[in-house]
């Protein structure tokens, strides 16, 4: 095609041939020493045109980024920048917002077993823990400390033998056992300590327990057996504040007792109740 | 980039200052949604600045966008003078003057090649061509100047 075009000069303008130097040119790449003096000219001219800035090129710099400046420190970018915050946390990815329900369930949890503290329905440790921490009633006296069985949160937290100051350890003494414990609704040991087969919302009543000595004192946080259902060698509590505490305990619920309280067979007491005012 | 946008500008408006005032504040403001490296953003700055200087052109009506073809161009030979000063110093100011001597597209696509830093491909989308009537304009406009430096009898 080149070959065929009538007027062809070589290295000189006008010609199709000299594309590629005229790219060298536009890319500002250094061209042959053997092209045409009026390339080398041109390749100068739009050097110069690419170069540097002159004096009069910034003219007004100074005022222009201090103007910028003044621009960006006003108090009406902070728009900006809580949509940027707000994005950015939206877009964040989900195991950003893993502590966020972390500390949601950790607050319920909390929440739960403080007014289950107020009530006064918690296993003697933790209510005297309650009442050292946060000021809720003590636990009757004479009360020893019963072992912590029933799961009252999401989170409980297992007493330990220092905790307890009990005479007799844990149902669930292993420290393994207790890790084992998980959900809210679990009970340790259950079938290890006498759950009902068939019951499974029903838990031993006071004195049932096995291993449980007849003489160990009855917790406010288990629901008081019917008259009937206390055996002769179980041990009524020393004060009336158990039981009555207990009645006032269920009445002061916001929410119904659950419907798993009835039905359970003699020497069970239903442990929704107890899981209940712990919630 | 201020002064190749600067010069950019002085090549196809008559307000380059206010214009490129104006780009800048639509950089600032546009500048969260810019997505991309530092060629895209010579191309960004560069189409905003050729669309701000349209809409002054447009508000003024002082100098009306009308693309000139090739026949039209060489209907208005550079005079001597301008490549005559432009040779003689070589300096930025009297080059910037040769090429505004051009047919505007050609001066404006050869102002984006060389002085802007952009590429055919990005030029082709600035402009609104395709990027080998880009190269070809290119092409055509150089050899113009080249013709003024040898019609000017300068050797380098």
């Amino acid at each position: 095609m080149h070959d065929e075009m009538p007027g062809f000069f070589p290295g000189r303008p006008g010609g199709e041939h000299d594309e590629p130097l005229l790219d060298m040119i536009l890319e500002r790449r250094p061209i042959p020493p053997g092209a045409s003096p009026e390339f080398h000219g041109l390749a100068r001219m739009l050097a110069a045109v690419a170069g540097p800035a002159e004096p009069g090129d910034l003219a007004g710099q100074d005022a222009a980024q201090a103007a910028f400046a003044r621009l960006a420190s006003r108090p009406g970018t902070s728009h900006a920048a809580l949509r940027s915050a707000r994005r950015s946390l939206s877009e964040r990815p989900a195991r950003g917002r893993l502590p966020l329900a972390a500390a949601l369930a950790v607050a319920a949890a909390g929440l739960g077993s403080t007014a289950a503290a107020f009530v006064g329905v918690l296993p003697s440790p933790i209510q005297h823990f309650a009442h050292d921490t946060i000021g809720a009633p003590p636990p009757p006296h004479g009360v020893s400390a019963r072992p912590l069985t029933v799961a009252s949160s999401p989170m409980p937290r297992h007493p330990r033998p220092s905790d307890t100051g009990s005479r007799r350890p844990a149902v669930s003494p292993d420290p393994v056992s207790d890790k084992t414990h998980r959900g809210p609704l679990s009970v340790h040991g259950r079938k290890a300590h006498g759950a009902v087969p068939g019951h499974a919302s029903c838990i031993p009543a006071l004195g049932q327990d096995d291993g449980g000595a007849a003489g160990d004192a009855q917790n406010s946080v288990w629901p008081s057996p019917a008259p009937n259902q206390v055996k002769p060698g179980a041990t009524q509590s020393p004060t009336p504040s158990g039981p009555s505490q207990n009645r006032a305990s269920a009445e002061s619920l916001p929410w119904p007792l659950p419907s798993a309280m009835k039905g359970c067979p003699a020497g069970t007491t239903p442990y929704q109740e107890t899981h209940a005012s712990g919630r | 980039m201020q002064p190749a946008l600067l010069r950019y500008l002085r090549v196809i408006t008559a307000e380059p200052e206010d214009v490129a005032g104006e780009t800048w504040i639509q950089v600032v403001t546009g500048l969260r949604r810019f997505r991309g490296g530092e060629q895209d953003f010579r191309a960004w700055l560069f189409a905003i600045a050729r669309n701000r200087a349209a809409d002054a052109g447009r508000s003024r009506h002082r100098r009306p966008v009308v693309p000139l073809d090739m026949t039209e161009a060489a209907q208005h030979p550079t005079t001597a003078d301008a490549a005559d000063q432009a040779l003689e110093a070589v300096s930025t100011q009297a080059a910037m003057e040769l090429i505004k001597s051009l047919p505007r597209e050609q001066a404006e696509i050869i102002m984006l090649r060389v002085v802007a830093g952009l590429d055919a491909g990005d030029v082709a989308k600035i402009v609104g061509k395709t990027p080998g009537a880009v190269r070809v304009a290119a092409h055509r406009g150089l050899r113009r100047l080249a013709g003024q430096v040898a019609q000017a009898g300068v050797t380098l």
